[in-house]
């Protein structure tokens, strides 16, 4: 590489490191009680059951879950990827922000009531805002993938700058005997590069994550319009097919899937006069693949179901990518590890950089590089 | 520059590890359970092991010269 280009990528590393490094610290910082959101999380505690493939009625349940919330509608069901609960939100309205939801979380085999703690507060929901939007809601969420963005730049401006720092020492040689700086420029670019790919990938997928709302949005105004519009021309009826119904012929609609989520008529993820049911297949990867199908909210008959565009799909395969979760306890261990490995660099490449400014100039990395040389 | 150092390149180390890393990653993804997950544990143990081990002999004084 060039001098020029030499100081060109660190002038690029320098500076998007700068602006992120604090935002990317609270991410760090957050992200880590959130890889164990399972195990830390409100967990209602499950009776064992006879007949483990029996199905309650989902209709008494959300009678259930209403008649403790007088004038509130119930806007989705929320079934879990690996217990047998279904999670019945009430809200004031249809299309009320889902941090004012109030769950009732309900055993699907016998339709029994669970004591759970409400998801959307205490010490992991706070974390949670922090790490995904800073309570700030879209704004925030994209204005920490914009972060994100910053973060990436600085992952591969780090690697371009490994190169030439490379030539000069051996994989893992770190020099002490020189200046404390010295020691952790060679701390930092070994653990960085070392964590490369995980932290890459993580930064990555995060950035993603953050687009959800403006996907979420593109869904919504092309295919769930073009997907409900193919029962257009029936009358308008008031009448509400049972849920149970509803979630019947789904089932049969799409066999070897998992109904996930159920959206009632009139939330952001249905329309006015149908359900939209979200089914996961059974694999690793399918389970994180929502494919959706429309519902006629008064004869309960299944309209459409189509797979998501690939726009979608990206978010939903970059989720697990991003969180660690799919590989049981251990790989949330090693996220963890992980995770406090990139705070031990981002928090040497925010020393580095004040010991360089106090010590007056980035030729100071040449100079002292070449002194190490000569003096071995 | 000498001849050895373009031989053994500065990133042969880097990229194996990026190459275990990303094989780690999509085992338990694409892989359906049982050995896959196994394998992911092993091979994102292996930057997990580096970090650990490069991280503590940085931290130890400087040999006795």
């Amino acid at each position: 590489m060039t001098a020029r280009g030499l100081r060109w990528w660190s002038w690029i590393h320098r500076w998007s490191s700068l602006i992120c490094t604090i935002f990317a610290l609270l991410l760090c910082l957050t992200g880590l009680p959130l890889i164990f959101h399972e195990e830390l999380g409100p967990n209602p505690a499950i009776d064992e059951v006879a007949g483990p493939g029996g199905r309650a009625s989902v209709d008494r349940m959300i009678a259930e879950a209403l008649a403790g919330r007088p004038g509130e509608v119930v806007p989705y069901l929320f079934y879990d990827r690996d217990k047998p609960i279904l999670k019945i939100p009430t809200a004031a309205s249809m299309t009320s922000a889902p941090d004012t939801f109030f769950y009732k979380v309900f055993d699907i085999r016998t339709g029994k009531a669970l004591a759970a703690d409400q998801p959307n507060e205490g010490f992991l929901y706070i974390m949670l805002r922090l790490h995904a939007d800073l309570f700030a809601g879209t704004k925030g969420m994209l204005f920490l993938g914009g972060m994100g963005l910053l973060l990436t730049l600085s992952i591969v401006s780090g690697m371009v700058l490994y190169g030439p720092f490379a030539r000069r020492l051996r994989f893992g040689e770190i020099r002490k005997r020189h200046s404390n700086r010295l020691r952790w420029l060679d701390l930092h670019n070994l653990l960085g590069i070392i964590t490369l790919a995980w932290f890459g990938i993580v930064t990555l997928t995060g950035v993603i994550n953050t687009l959800a709302a403006p996907i979420e949005l593109m869904w919504q105004s092309n295919q769930l319009l073009e997907m409900a519009a193919q029962n257009r021309g029936k009358a308008p009826d008031d009448r509400k097919a049972p849920v149970d119904l509803v979630l019947a012929n789904v089932r049969a609609a799409v066999p070897g899937m998992t109904v996930m989520t159920l959206a009632f008529p009139g939330t952001p993820f249905s329309t006015p006069t149908h359900y939209a049911a979200f089914l996961t297949g059974d694999t690793p990867l399918t389970s994180r693949i929502l494919k959706p199908a429309i519902i006629d909210a008064a004869s309960g008959e299944v309209v459409a179901v189509r797979d998501m565009p690939w726009y979608a799909t990206a978010l939903f395969v970059s989720q697990p990518l991003h969180f660690g979760d799919y590989g049981g306890l251990p790989l949330k261990i090693i996220w963890a590890l992980l995770d406090i490995v990139t705070i031990i660099i981002l928090i040497s490449g925010l020393y580095l950089w004040l010991a360089k400014s106090r010590a007056g100039g980035a030729r100071l990395d040449l100079v002292e590089t070449a002194s190490a040389k000569a003096a071995r | 520059m000498n001849t050895g150092r373009t031989r053994n390149s500065p990133w042969a180390i880097p990229a194996l590890l990026a190459l275990v890393t990303l094989f780690g990653l999509l085992a338990a993804l694409v892989g359906e359970g049982g050995i896959w997950w196994a394998l992911s544990w092993a091979a994102l143990a292996v930057p997990c092991a580096c970090s650990a081990y490069y991280f503590v002999r940085g931290l130890l004084p400087p040999d006795k010269p």
